[in-house]
């Protein structure tokens, strides 16, 4: 019996070093959330999952409101190149920190008509519902600006209607909220093509959409014009 | 139990009397794999969102024209072609709708229109690999310069699973590379979802039942 147990406990150390010896430490957004609400990890990180599948591999990916980078890993896992900006120096020295990568850097900047490139998608999730609505054209031709041709982008947002759910503190930040209808119409003023998705928990989804929890807008084939 | 009787009959008339018949299509999917309703009615809800609300929809290969008239109905218009007469007959007879109409004929020798969104499903894995080009060129060729081409077919890997019917008739099945690919000869834009029973999501591609692809932005 003794025998076979430091068997298995050989094999399982064998296992371990096969993982390296980094360690990451989160920043105080996420330890906050891992301690008040930690399910919300897994919705975020959904969301996270869903830009990275509809913005497929080999692209150079731009993310407006990257907070500590906690969607990095999966937005950059196929990309060739990934930036995330953010305004919030504590998150963004957190970001470094953690994941430090020679394909992929973070800005501490307010992005607001910014350019950083030429990228094939952006995504930003968690950013317009914080910026005052006589902004809102100024963050859609952000988008525009950094944006490619053939790029894509999504927006992912929390729905109007989850708001008398939301916290204080969420309640507190959202000055803008959106409705599925008023997204919509906002990503048409860059995109011909808007596809509206919904999700709920980590669920993505097409169903009605002021049962939405949170609301994500894929915009692509970019419209002519205010370059 | 009279007054909730009367309710009843008061829901009842509220609905008219209108009575849809099944063909033999669906009468025997109702019969042998009465779920498969559900989820093809969970593609074609699928292609509508991606298509959106006043848009006008072609629906190739649309049998008796159940997914057909949940296009129109969310769309604002459809129409659905099949070279099967019989089955065309029977959505002819269901739908009399002016936002929905019918028409027998091969979609592949059809003159192209332009319409807001193109929707196949089931369609090409039922075409030989030597014609399937010309089915998703023809499929670009009825889109408007924005308009969205949205195509099912089951996943390669699942056809171990498939019934002798099913495998009878499927000459040309995909994995989603493949039809990632082919679409990319065509689009800009392609986007690549799965779905297992209803549920159409963004998982791992070879564990997916069926594959849909959303292409626009059609190349010139």
């Amino acid at each position: 019996m003794k025998e076979k147990t430091s068997g298995e406990r050989e094999l399982w150390s064998k296992v371990t070093s096969m993982l390296g010896s980094r360690k990451k430490v989160l920043g105080r957004h996420w330890s906050y959330n891992l301690l008040s609400d930690p399910k919300r990890l897994g919705f975020v990180l959904s969301r996270y999952k869903f830009a990275a599948k509809m913005t497929g591999r080999q692209k150079r990916v731009l993310e407006l409101g990257c907070s500590e980078g906690i969607g990095t890993p999966i937005l950059a896992e196929f990309a060739v190149s990934y930036t995330g900006v953010d305004m919030d120096s504590s998150a963004i020295a957190t970001a470094k920190e953690n994941w430090e990568h020679d394909k992929w850097k973070f800005v501490e900047a307010d992005f607001m008509g910014q350019r950083y490139g030429t990228f094939d998608s952006i995504i930003s999730l968690d950013v317009i519902e914080h910026i005052h609505l006589e902004f809102e054209p100024l963050f859609f031709d952000t988008v525009r600006q950094n944006l490619g041709e053939d790029g894509i982008c999504l927006v992912g947002t929390p729905n109007v209607t989850s708001a008398p759910y939301a916290s204080v503190g969420s309640q507190r930040g959202h000055v803008n909220l959106y409705d599925a209808g008023r997204l919509e119409t906002a990503m048409r003023t860059v995109f011909h093509n808007v596809f509206m998705f919904g999700i709920n928990d980590e669920i993505v989804h097409t169903g009605y959409a002021p049962m939405t929890h949170y609301l994500m807008a894929l915009g692509c084939n970019k419209r002519a014009g205010g370059n | 139990m009279e007054k909730e009787h009367a309710v009843w009959d008061e829901v009842t008339q509220m609905m008219g009397d209108k009575r849809i018949a099944l063909g033999r299509y669906l009468a025997y999917w109702f019969e042998r794999t009465p779920r498969r309703a559900l989820y093809y009615s969970s593609y074609y809800k699928f292609a509508a969102k991606m298509i959106g609300r006043n848009k006008r929809v072609l629906d190739v290969g649309c049998s008796e024209g159940l997914g057909t008239w949940l296009l129109a109905a969310e769309c604002g218009f459809a129409r659905g072609i099949d070279p099967d007469e019989e089955a065309i007959g029977v959505a002819k007879g269901n739908w009399p709708e002016q936002k929905v109409e019918f028409l027998c004929a091969d979609f592949l020798k059809s003159p192209p229109g332009q319409w807001d969104g193109v929707v196949s499903f089931d369609v090409i894995e039922h075409i030989l690999p030597e014609n399937a080009s010309r089915f998703l060129e023809n499929t670009a060729a009825n889109l408007t310069p924005h308009g969205v081409a949205v195509v099912g077919t089951p996943n390669l890997s699942g056809q171990v699973y498939a019934s002798e019917v099913a495998k009878a008739g499927h000459i040309n099945v995909y994995s989603a590379e493949r039809l990632e690919a082919e679409l990319h000869r065509y689009f800009t834009h392609v986007f690549m979802f799965g779905a297992n029973d209803e549920v159409v999501h963004t998982g791992f591609a070879p564990m997916a039942h069926y594959l849909i692809a959303v292409g626009c932005k059609k190349l010139k």
